[in-house]
């Protein structure tokens, strides 16, 4: 076997994989955005324009979109094999990644205090299902981060590299479900 | 074979009486005819296949002469491909036209006059209660006058239920916190089976109801009583 | 049977009872077997294998165990309806609504499925020239994954709560408010744990059958089997995500307070439609592979090529596609109003050209060939007029006005299994006669195979004919019980007996089995039936990485014609890199993980929640240090330098 071109390969296979996993979840998404879209506006309990915070929704925002980003900078080390380039990025866009977190569990606190919960009526349960899925997702990739910055240690360069590239893959993506639900779920009620 | 060939024709010729194909409404009978004429087209379908299916297997079957030859290589047949995809398509044409007709008619639900009767049906675990203009409520036979459009509204306490009188007509589903409407003309005086046919729990068996089509004096008899 | 534990009071019915002494029974005996025949080892063999052949014999050993148990639901079900107003055993009332939902909900997940992805698994590597799936350790978790889900279903019977809303679980009467036992949240879990191990296999078989086929078979030389796992694929990609999210808002609705499918905010019928967005689907997942089998067994007993390769493929794609916009035809009575239903039924009525096509390319592939009546070969043979009639019925549901009259009798229960079992189950038992010498190096007794055959498909009209004419006469499905004067009683008295006579003709399955490798005869060489595809080149049973010496392929059965001009195929220069097979119990440890999770969540148990979620971290961990990779990486850096 030609051993030269194995992890070639192999990366190709798994990034294939991985895209294809990336559109079953993209399918979840799109299902449960349809469903925010069908119990929303509630005809009774709060709309949500009464619910929505512009200031934590904007500063969230700027923060996860950001961290898509910064996470560039770790690419752009990946490829040099620089791993200066690499923790750093690593390092903001988890610094990022947890502000946006904290934003979130702050979004959530706030509108359960306020007597907005998942049983409140059908616009704030699907909300909550789709940005908690969301949310889960970004708690999944910090986990994956820390994860990542040990095995840079422990890994052959080009596994380790693998791993880091398919991370970002999972990073943006989350991003760009963001923006979706950024258009969709917050956006027409806050303007 | 024979044995199972011969049941099968047996079974069907006892299916004269089959409820679902002795309609007591115009719209039973326009699902009827919606049935047998689908029937007919697929029975043509299932002729034709069975007569290539049992031509080439018998004809082409391997026996002592033909075991060591090898059949020629053959990539397809431009001429009968068209064929088995356009005459399909002309088939299911003439299936769906009257298929669309009578999905329109059936789902026809307005009143047309002001004799119209309208019976509210609600549905729940596990009986109907069927309630009339007046007030009258009854829950194990809906009682119906001959010939008089009759509207249905139905609605559900609790699951899904599914109102279904064979003789009269197709089924509708019971919806909680929705209204669905029916709207039938019984044109023959007897007692039919009312079942539910959506699946609604420990006793769905038992939600069974008769409907009794009565002519007009005795209805209204009945309706005062 | 009623006694206190803890002073609760329990009940339990004697099935539960007569369930539990039979394992407590039946375990001993069969761990004594396994220990005398000094079997550990196999089993310890393939539980840690990440090869496709194990797995996917794995896959089919495990459906045709789940095959024997919802089998016998289905005897329980039929002896409960052999006359009218009887009383069997248990089986009325709920003890009946948790034998048909646990029957159907089995059949199509536990058993259907995973027969049809272990032939994928044991094939279509084979069938393309690829050494293995192209990630074999997610191979390997997506096993396990449908394992547990399927043990966490099956267990349910064994604590006497077994779900009860039928394969559908429509909302409201599977919401809390009306089933608020644990049944259905079994049904929940055991759906989500093995749908994701679906995925996961959809996902391998794509990028192996994208990536991994032999130089130059393109995708226009692979065989039919191969392109219709590679449709399947996508369509389990868009269907089973529509399935997980249900699962998940009804688990919202059921323990969270949520309200998407009942109270005066839900729409109830909001589940159907997400339902049946996967479930019309997940028909023709069950289907094109089957499909697919058939076309090369026809191909290969008729010794001739497939007539109409090209329409074929267009077609198994057309249906795929067509798939996905007919799932209201199971709404017909919802209210959706005339023109969703007209719409509908027309887009149904389309799939039966592209299926007519197919039927009509199985035939000519037939014509002028030389046709071995072997028993692959009959079972491919019994599937066309079977097959054909469940078509046809279909194409009666479709019409709108009528299937008024159809939806939810025993009609729909006759047509269902009369594309299910005709397509599916006659297909997996071909592929399975077909394939077992790849899988064990032995071939399954043709005389025993015949009598399986000829039973089970008299058995099988027996018991399904009949049933068109008393879902005619208006008996609903579902129910327990009839009266006399239904008129129902002598079909379903003909199909009581029929269903007995199938479930007698699984005996020879057992039988075969047994027969086949009690004598000690030698391995059949690679090529039994005179194949004509890339798997009948390598020795049965397969050895791993079979393909070293890659074949270069340049039309289509490339096997059969250079065993026609007495030569061996080409051997490629430089292959691409095969997957790298390891030795794990790492799914092993996913599964118990997921296993806490789910009966956490079954029972609201939160510590044991919070400790399945745990614990599955913990599995990502595991897995993130332990690449069987890391080794070949570090090797080629070193080559490199
Ligand atoms: C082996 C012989 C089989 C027999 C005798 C049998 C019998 C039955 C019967 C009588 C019902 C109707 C229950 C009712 O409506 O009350 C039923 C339902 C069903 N069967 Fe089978 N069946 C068999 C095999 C299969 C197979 C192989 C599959 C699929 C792979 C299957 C899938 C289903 C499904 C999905 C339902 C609907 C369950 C529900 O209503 O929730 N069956 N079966
Ligand atoms: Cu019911
Ligand atoms: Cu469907």
């Amino acid at each position: 076997m030609n051993s030269k071109t194995m992890s070639k390969d192999l990366f190709g296979d798994k990034r294939m994989g991985f895209f294809i996993y990336l559109f079953v979840e993209a399918v979840m998404f799109a299902t449960l955005f349809a469903t925010y879209l069908i119990y929303t506006p509630a005809p009774q309990g709060p709309h949500p324009s009464e619910v929505f915070e512009v200031k934590t929704v904007v500063l969230a925002s700027i923060f996860l979109l950001l961290s898509s980003g910064t996470l560039m900078i770790a690419e752009k080390g990946l490829d040099r094999r620089n791993i200066k380039m690499i923790l750093t990025g690593l390092l903001i866009t988890f610094t990022f990644g947890a502000i946006f977190m904290y934003f979130e569990v702050h979004e959530f606190y706030t509108f359960v205090t306020e007597g907005h919960t998942i049983s409140t009526n059908n616009f704030l349960s699907s909300f909550y299902v789709l940005v908690g899925l969301h949310a889960s997702h970004v708690l999944f990739g910090l986990f994956w981060m820390i994860v990542l910055l040990i095995q840079r240690k422990l890994l052959p360069y080009n596994l380790f590299k693998e791993k880091h590239k398919i991370f970002n893959y999972y990073w943006h993506f989350v991003d760009i479900i963001w923006v979706g639900i950024l258009i969709i779920v917050y956006i027409p009620y806050l303007i | 074979m024979k044995k199972l060939a011969m049941m099968a024709v047996l079974l069907v010729l006892s299916g004269c009486n089959l409820r679902v194909l002795d309609p007591k409404s115009q719209t039973a009978s326009d699902q009827a005819f919606l049935i047998y004429l689908s029937f007919g087209i697929m029975m043509f379908v299932v002729l034709v296949v069975t007569v290539l299916f049992i031509g080439f297997t018998w004809k082409y079957r391997e026996t002592e002469k033909n075991r060591y030859d090898t059949p020629k290589h053959e990539e397809g047949n431009r001429t009968l491909e068209i064929i088995w995809t356009v005459l399909p398509i002309i088939l299911l044409i003439g299936l769906a036209i009257p298929t669309v007709m009578i999905t329109y008619d059936v789902s026809d639900i307005g009143a047309t006059s002001d004799e119209t009767l309208h019976v509210n049906v609600t549905g729940e675990q596990f009986r109907w209660t069927f309630e009339y203009e007046n007030g009258k409520q009854t829950h194990k036979n809906l009682v119906l006058p001959v010939d008089q459009e009759v509207v249905l509204h139905l609605t559900s306490n609790d699951v899904i239920h599914s109102f279904w009188v064979p003789k009269l007509g197709g089924k509708i589903d019971v919806l909680p916190g929705e209204e669905n409407q029916m709207k039938i003309t019984p044109n023959e005086e007897g007692t039919y089976q009312g079942k539910c046919a959506e699946y609604c729990g420990t006793l769905h068996t038992d939600m069974r109801f008769d409907t009794e089509v009565v002519d007009q004096e005795e209805f209204q008899q009945w309706l005062e009583e | 049977m009623q006694f206190y534990l803890f002073g609760d009071l329990i009940v339990l019915p004697t099935d539960v009872i007569a369930a539990w002494v039979s394992v407590i029974i039946g375990a001993p005996l069969v761990l004594y077997w396994f220990t005398k025949k000094r079997y550990w080892p196999v089993v310890w063999d393939f539980a840690t294998s990440t090869n496709h052949r194990k797995i996917g014999m794995l896959y089919i050993i495990f459906a045709l165990l789940f095959f024997f148990r919802a089998g016998i639901d289905a005897l329980f079900i039929r002896m409960q309806l052999v006359t009218a107003e009887n009383e069997f055993w248990v089986f009325q009332g709920d003890k009946y609504n948790e034998i048909f939902t646990t029957h159907g909900t089995m059949m199509i997940f536990f058993v259907a499925m995973p027969l049809l992805i272990g032939l994928m698994n044991v094939a279509v590597p084979l069938q393309i020239g690829a050494n293995d799936l192209a990630f074999p350790f997610l191979n390997a978790i997506g096993f396990y994954l449908f394992l547990t889900g399927g043990m966490i279903f099956f267990a349910a019977f064994f604590f006497n709560a077994a779900p009860n809303a039928g394969w559908t679980a429509y909302a409201p009467l599977s919401t809390y408010e009306f089933t608020s036992g644990p049944n259905n949240n079994y049904y929940i879990f055991g759906l989500q744990v093995s749908g994701l191990g679906t995925i996961f296999a959809a996902i391998n078989m794509i990028v192996t059958i994208l990536r991994l086929r032999a130089p130059g078979l393109k995708l226009t030389r692979m065989p039919l089997f191969p392109w219709a796992s590679l449709i399947t694929s996508f369509l389990i990609l868009v269907a089973f995500p529509v399935l997980a999210i249900a699962l998940l808002l009804l688990q919202f609705d059921r323990f969270y307070g949520a309200t998407f499918f009942i109270g005066e905010m839900g729409h109830p019928v909001y589940w159907q439609h997400l339902f049946w967005i996967f479930g019309h689907p997940e028909v023709y997942i069950l289907a094109l592979p089957a499909f697919g089998i058939f076309s090369d067994i026809i191909s290969n007993f008729s010794r001739k090529n497939v007539f109409g390769y090209t329409s074929m493929v267009i077609a198994l794609a057309l249906i795929g596609l067509l798939g996905f916009m007919v799932w209201a035809h199971h709404m017909f009575t919802v209210g959706l109003g005339p023109f969703a239903n007209t719409f509908f039924a027309i887009t149904t009525m389309m799939i039966a050209v592209p299926t007519g096509i197919k039927v009509f390319n199985w035939l000519f592939t037939m014509r002028r060939g030389v046709i071995r009546l072997q028993t692959p070969m009959l079972f491919a043979l019994g599937f066309i007029p079977t097959f054909v009639m469940g078509g046809v019925t279909g194409v009666m549901l479709a019409s709108a006005a009528a299937d008024m009259q159809y939806h939810d009798t025993y009609f729909v229960v006759a047509h269902f299994h009369y594309v299910i079992i005709g397509s599916t189950v006659l297909g997996a038992f071909a592929g399975l006669y077909y394939w077992y010498p790849k899988m064990t190096g032995k071939v399954l007794d043709d005389k025993l195979g015949k009598w399986h055959f000829w039973l089970f498909l008299i058995g099988f009209h027996l018991t399904f004919f009949p049933q068109h004419l008393a879902g005619l006469n208006g008996m609903p499905r579902r129910v327990y019980d009839y009266t006399w004067e239904d008129g129902v009683f002598v079909y379903n008295f003909i199909s009581t007996i029929g269903a007995f006579l199938m479930g007698a003709s699984m005996l020879f399955v057992l039988w075969n089995i047994y027969k086949t490798h009690r004598t000690k005869e030698e391995n059949v060489g690679p090529d039994p039936w005179d194949g004509r595809t890339l798997e009948w080149s390598v020795p049965s049973p397969v050895p791993e990485h079979p393909f070293e010496k890659m074949p270069v392929i340049d039309r289509r059965d490339a096997l059969w014609w250079a065993k026609q001009e007495g030569r061996s195929l080409p051997v490629a220069d430089h292959p691409r890199a095969s997957p790298i097979a390891v030795r794990t119990v790492q799914p092993l440890v996913l599964s118990a993980a997921l296993t806490i999770l789910s009966f956490g969540f079954i029972y609201g148990w939160v510590w044991m929640q919070i400790l399945g979620g745990a614990a599955s971290l913990g599995f990502f961990l595991l897995r993130a240090f332990n690449d069987e990779r890391t080794e070949a990486y570090r090797k080629e850096e070193q080559d490199d330098e």
